[in-house]
């Protein structure tokens, strides 16, 4: 039942992983805005200068 | 017909514009600048985006920018080919404004990248210095209508940061709660005993490892909180949850380490995480109703300075006595000063309340806070900026309000109070019970009281109730400052409104005209010559008199005196105040109580219960146009429904006229009280407040600005959101005024809902106690009652409100 100690390493590890992930997000100002770009994102492209 | 930027009415002769009618030439300049650039999707995104332009184009308002000092503090980023700044524009509302702000390198082509933080109201702008300048950035962002309000760092202006904190601490706390429960998991299932046998300690130790990052970084802010509420000799709710946090973590590594058990590792985690949602939601819902605007708002950043080299632009805080400054017209007057040239229009709406402007002739004294309507102004600076007018009746301590008195105090906090004497109590009880009978059940027992008082589940009902009553009550267009208004809404019981502004409406001012009557032709020109002018009464005088335009041959408009328009072949109006529309005649004042207001300044001013504005035909008097007061349609209903809860008062600065008229409305028991200057105003509630009622003052967050500041809540009622008053706790979009009453049982509501959650945690905690103190309290029944304690108290939270919000129709 060693490998249990293994096992519990590696989800470890994963979920370090997501954490790292999370706090770069946030370091990144992911989250600094959770409203603007869903309105930005349904924005068309510019027109074309007529 | 609507205006086809900001969709306000036009007049009755509209401008045009490609098809277009707009009711003013600045809306009309938006427009075209707008369509030249190929932006008119800014219309078509949301309804009536655009803002009415109200601001006079004024030569030399940005000169400022230009100066190194100004840019040094306001650029987060600068080199050669890159500068880099945020500015807060509090008028972007919709869509059509992320839009078109996103859109500016299109107008501006300097522009690398214009980014809109909504919530914030902030724009972040990147441009290139040798492009285009800082002045210019923000000239653009004022004429499409979006003028960004900029105060600088030395003026006291707290640049705003995004917290990163919370999510850091929120992000560990989740990732510590998501494992520590797995691990946890053997614990409870008797099929895995064998596992738990060989694994218990490790899973124990990594328990720990994985708690330790939670307590330290995670759970920090509520020692904090609690630490800091001690030191002031005040317990606060912070307290009796740190408690019980210590005592959980204490027990949990005791047991893990001493092999005894494997502690309660996976409930804290999970209280820290619960209660980290709560103050997300907390700040999310304070992040979207930001309004901490200070009055260095209203402060000019710059001023011009008049040196014998010629003018120059200084910061506000290099002023010195003896300086001669240039104040131009709309321009606030920074410091007291003398006035040395030029004929001043000083208007005080913002520290008096008066909105009349003061004549004020060479070598009188001026005020600081005072705006210039008119021609510019030489002034000499007496006293410096930091003694001024305005900072003294801001610093003033009745303006301020008490740190934490009994009435602002919040249910949670008190009830957090009790709370922790019952618990010690408890403790203290269970440890003298068990102490002669067992020794090993009395620190089982002593502990787990400590842990299960925490309450965790108060801490959560106040920012789920209040933050979504928060939400309903913005999405109504009543904004306010933080949840705490919410409670001293629901507890107030006393209502006093200001008069002029508040229960009458400005814009609808019943209009009489008083002298030779006019002719047709002659009202036509009248109107027509109004309609040309975008100031408030020039707009009401036009909608009133509705006449057929005329074509005009000329047509001059002077900020803060008047008009002047000759028709096409005909004579010559002059519309205005007394002294200019009776220029070139001897036109004797028709009445005593006329004119603007001259010297002596408040006292003066509140005589005046009406505004005039004459006309004058050819240099020869015809009269004059009387504007009186007229309640809003609404009032008799708002009024009729708060007078069966609430004591009512109004104050008013006008005379005792309209006695009878209120009186009428506001039925017998109500105080009526006139002629109060903001000082009257301030002493009447602060004399209410210490008789034990609870005040919320109703202004129009102008003229009662100190009241609005000492009642318990201050709302100030105001027809464009961006007009904020840095003193109230809540504005209200005037257009909403008739649900005055309907929000206030609202918030009764809310508060009702905090208190059923208390009851709910209260359960929860009861039922925990019992096994508690008799020493059956395990990590299962903790893993249990914990997380559906604090779950269900979110949800119900949420969900009364939300049934409250129902049942009002809101």
């Amino acid at each position: 039942m060693t490998i249990i100690f293994l096992l519990i390493g590696i989800s470890l590890l994963v979920a370090l992983t997501f954490l790292g992930a999370f706090l770069w997000a946030v370091r990144n100002g992911q989250y600094d805005d959770a409203y603007t770009p869903s309105v930005r994102m349904l924005f068309d492209e510019p027109e074309p200068p007529q | 017909m609507a205006c086809a930027h900001c969709g306000e009415d036009c007049p009755p002769a509209p401008l045009r514009w490609s098809d277009k009618d707009f009711c003013c030439a600045g809306c009309r300049t938006v427009y075209e600048l707008l369509a030249a650039n190929n932006l008119c999707s800014y219309y078509t995104l949301d309804e009536r985006p655009g803002l009415k332009v109200r601001e006079v184009e004024l030569p030399g308002r940005f000169d400022y920018l230009d100066s190194e000092a100004v840019q040094a503090q306001l650029l987060t980023f600068r080199s050669q080919e890159r500068a880099r700044l945020t500015l807060p524009v509090p008028q972007m509302h919709c869509t059509s404004c992320i839009w078109l702000l996103e859109h500016l390198p299109r107008l501006n082509p300097g522009i690398v990248e214009a980014r809109v933080q909504f919530l914030r109201k902030e724009i972040s702008i990147t441009y290139q210095p040798e492009e285009t300048s800082l002045k210019a950035v923000v000239q653009l962002l004022a004429s499409v209508g979006y003028e960004p309000q900029i105060t600088l760092a030395e003026l006291g202006a707290q640049p705003h940061r995004a917290s990163r904190t919370l999510y850091y601490q929120l992000g560990l706390a989740a990732f510590a709660f998501g494992n520590v429960m797995l691990l946890a998991l053997p614990d409870y299932f008797s099929f895995v005993e064998e596992l738990q046998a060989g694994f218990g300690r490790f899973f124990g130790l990594l328990s720990l490892a994985l708690a330790l990052p939670v307590l330290l970084v995670s759970a920090r802010s509520f020692f904090r909180s609690a630490w800091q509420g001690l030191r002031q000799r005040y317990i606060n709710l912070d307290f009796p949850i740190s408690l019980g946090l210590a005592a959980l973590f204490g027990v949990s590594t005791v047991e893990v380490l001493t092999g005894r058990g494997k502690g309660y590792f996976d409930s804290f985690t999970g209280l820290v995480f619960f209660m980290l949602i709560g103050k997300w939601v907390q700040q999310r819902s304070y992040d979207a109703l930001r309004f901490d605007r200070d009055f260095t708002s209203y402060f000019p950043v710059a001023v011009t300075r008049l040196t014998p080299a010629g003018e120059q632009s200084i910061s506000v805080k290099e002023l010195k006595v003896g300086h001669r400054i240039r104040v131009r017209h709309q321009e606030v007057v920074p410091a007291d000063a003398v006035l040395r040239r030029g004929a001043g229009q000083i208007d005080y709406a913002f520290v008096s309340g008066e909105s009349t402007p003061v004549a004020r002739t060479s070598g009188e004294l001026v005020y600081a806070g005072g705006r210039q309507l008119g021609e510019a102004l030489e002034l000499e600076v007496v006293r410096e900026v930091s003694q001024g007018y305005l900072t003294q009746l801001w610093n003033n301590p009745a303006f301020a309000k008490q740190a934490a008195p009994r009435s602002l105090e919040t249910y949670a906090n008190r009830v957090g109070r009790g709370f922790v004497a019952l618990t010690l109590l408890l403790a203290a009880g269970t440890l003298g019970y068990w102490a002669p009978r067992d020794q090993a059940v009395m620190w089982r027992a002593f502990t787990s009281v400590l842990v299960i008082a925490c309450p965790c589940a108060l801490s959560l009902a106040t920012p789920f109730a209040l933050g979504a009553a928060l939400r309903v009550l913005g999405r109504h267009k009543l904004y306010l400052k933080n949840s705490a208004v919410v409670e001293t809404l629901a507890r107030a019981d006393t209502i006093v409104f200001d008069k002029t502004g508040t229960l009458t409406d400005t814009s609808q001012a019943a209009v009489q005209y008083q002298g030779r009557a006019l002719s047709e032709p002659e009202k036509q020109l009248v109107a027509t010559a109004a309609a040309q002018s975008t100031h408030p009464l020039s707009q009401r005088l036009a909608r009133e008199l509705a006449a057929e335009p005329v074509p005009l041959q000329a047509c001059r408009e002077f900020p803060g005196q008047g008009i002047r328009a000759t028709a096409a072949g005909g004579p010559t109006v002059r519309l205005g105040a007394a002294a200019f529309a009776a220029a070139g005649s001897e036109l004797a004042t028709p009445a005593p109580r006329a004119a603007t207001p001259v010297a002596g300044g408040d006292a003066d001013a509140l005589a005046a219960p009406e505004t005039h504005v004459y006309v004058s035909f050819d240099d020869l008097p015809a009269g004059y146009f009387t504007f009186g007061n007229v309640y809003r349609p609404a009032l008799p209903a708002v009024l009729a429904q708060l007078g069966q809860r609430y004591r009512l008062a109004v104050l008013s600065g006008d005379t005792d006229a309209e006695q009878t008229r209120l009186r009428a409305i506001f039925g017998p028991a109500a105080q009526l009280l006139f002629r109060q200057s903001p000082a009257d105003k301030l002493a009447y509630i602060a004399a209410e407040r210490a008789r034990g009622h609870t005040v919320v003052m109703v202004g129009d967050g102008l003229n009662d600005a100190g009241a609005l500041r000492a009642a318990d809540a201050g709302l100030a009622l105001t027809d464009s959101l961006t007009n904020f008053s840095p003193a109230c706790d809540a504005i209200l979009d005037a257009a909403e005024f008739g649900q005055l009453a309907n929000f206030l049982s609202f918030a009764r509501a809310c508060l009702r809902a905090v208190l059923v959650t208390f009851g709910l945690s209260f359960c929860y905690n009861g039922f925990g106690l019992a096994l508690a103190v008799q020493g059956r309290f395990n990590p299962i029944v903790s893993a249990i009652l914990m997380p559906i304690s604090s779950l269900s108290v979110m949800l119900v939270a949420t969900v009364l409100v939300g049934w409250a919000a129902r049942r009002h129709h809101l």
